[in-house]
């Protein structure tokens, strides 16, 4: 093992912040977290938007968004980056590496959240919703209120799951060529020549600790009392 | 811009069926494999041997937390390092891509199995076991004929999105050039800058795929579960997709 070869300085910049400081370039483990984190906000934006279409009992709204949700989920992400990446300049649309990955990635993640988020609604006893509308909160008020919060916390580890698979997902952007850690791995893997085993397990271990990290972070929040006092402020 | 479809019924289009063939052979060998690397961590984690437990403990924890594409370049390009020479040789001389993508991902996919399984093990009563022991059978039949087709019946759908998720996780294999259908439209792409009909040819074959790998899933565990009153899910925490 010649992890030493591996675990320089220099090496270790490029793997945290890829050329930030010598070329104004971001890259490495930052980036990977930039883009999983927009991603992930983003993508539990849209896709609590899609739960909540989906749990609708009007069939203009719940439609579309089972097939938005069926569409994304029988697709490989590694093709929607090729589309998002590849298609838009066929229109004669310039669209960044960054931005392809992102759009592709919450495109690809709200489908699953929309599953998710509509299993949580549907987790609300209907006798809360009663209860709102009966005290004259409109149908809006009561999402926004009374059903999404405690949809939320019911779906804190699945959503979980969901983010950790995000964190990994952003690996595949090295394949249009974005400096994320993956490539930076690659390319000290490249360099060094003899020593992928180590070049690897390095970038394995700063994954692991990551979404290991993120899982605990999640969890802290599936104890009620902080989850209210943090989103409900109660 | 103009789109040319015919270039599907030319060459370009029997490459694309050939990819689709060996992203056949790719699912099929991954799935066989993690089912079995599944099948035999999970059922350890569930007896609960003391010493192997922090062994699967880290293979499960390990594999789930890191991304499969990681994963695949790791055994890529360590196999020479790994592997005894004259057994790496002999792989070389086929393409050890393809056997390093099954390798990768069935180890990925065989640790969300592992999890898949011990929950289904851990949610038939444990007076099961017991009683199947106290009438004399042998621990290894016990579990194969009393705890095991209970647990079978409820890790259905979660092992149905497990097996969708692995035909999905095959386009991962393009990163070391595996000629599956990912790579074929990069080499339409690049070769008849063709891309986005190939990419769109691939997209609908990726859509078909798995729709039918989770109609057939479907069909399945109704079968399985149709004398059952409710059908108890089970949603694993990490997923693989």
């Amino acid at each position: 093992m010649q992890f030493e070869r591996v675990w320089t300085a220099a090496n270790w910049e490029r793997l945290l912040v890829g050329d930030l400081f010598n070329k104004g370039v971001m890259g490495g483990l930052l980036l990977t977290l930039v883009l999983g984190l927009a991603s992930i906000v983003a993508a539990t934006l849209l896709g609590a938007g899609i739960g909540v279409m989906r749990s609708s009992p009007r069939r203009a709204l719940s439609l579309p968004s089972a097939v938005y949700v069926q569409a994304f989920r029988s697709v490989p992400l590694l093709i929607l980056i090729f589309w998002a990446y590849f298609f838009p300049p066929a229109l004669g649309l310039q669209v960044s590496k960054f931005t392809s990955v992102l759009i592709a990635l919450t495109l690809f993640t709200a489908a699953y959240i929309g599953e998710i988020v509509h299993g949580g609604i549907r987790s609300v006893a209907s006798g809360h919703i009663e209860a709102a509308r009966a005290l004259g909160m409109d149908p809006l008020e009561t999402q926004l209120r009374i059903v999404l919060p405690q949809a939320f916390f019911n779906m804190l580890p699945a959503l979980t799951g969901r983010y950790v698979v995000s964190i990994k997902n952003t690996s595949l952007a090295f394949l249009i060529g974005l400096a994320d850690l993956t490539e930076i791995g690659k390319q000290i893997g490249a360099r060094l020549m003899t020593a992928p085993i180590e070049v690897y397990i390095t970038l394995l271990m700063i994954y692991f600790i990551v979404n290991r990290g993120l899982s605990l972070l999640m969890r802290l929040l599936e104890d009620r009392r902080r989850f209210n006092r943090i989103f409900l402020r109660i | 811009m103009k789109l040319d479809w015919s270039i599907l019924w030319g060459d370009a289009g029997l490459l694309i069926l050939q990819g689709l063939l060996v992203t056949l052979q790719l699912s099929a060998w991954v799935l066989a494999l993690a089912f079995v690397l599944g099948l035999a961590f999970g059922t350890l984690r569930w007896i609960g041997l003391s010493v192997a437990e922090p062994v699967c403990w880290f293979y499960v924890e390990f594999a789930r937390n890191t991304p499969p594409v990681v994963q695949i370049l790791f055994w890529y390009f360590s196999a020479s390092y790994l592997l005894p020479g004259w057994l790496f040789l002999q792989l070389r001389d086929f393409g050890y891509e393809f056997g390093a993508a099954v390798a990768a991902l069935a180890i990925y996919h065989g640790a969300f199995i592992a999890e898949v399984v011990r929950a289904g093990l851990n949610s038939v009563p444990k007076g099961q076991f017991d009683g199947a022991r106290a009438l004399g059978l042998g621990f290894g039949q016990s579990l194969r004929r009393i705890i095991m087709p209970q647990a079978l019946r409820i890790t259905i759908p979660p092992l149905v999105n497990e097996s969708v998720a692995i035909i999905k996780n095959t386009s991962l294999a393009m990163a070391i050039g595996v000629t599956e259908l990912t790579y074929q439209y990069k080499h339409i792409d690049i070769f008849d800058f063709r891309g986005v009909e190939a990419l769109a040819a691939v997209t609908v074959i990726y859509m078909m795929l798995c729709t039918l790998a989770a109609g057939l899933g479907h069909l399945l565990s109704l079968r399985l579960s149709r004398h059952m009153t409710a059908r108890r899910g089970l949603r694993p925490m990490l997923t693989s997709e």
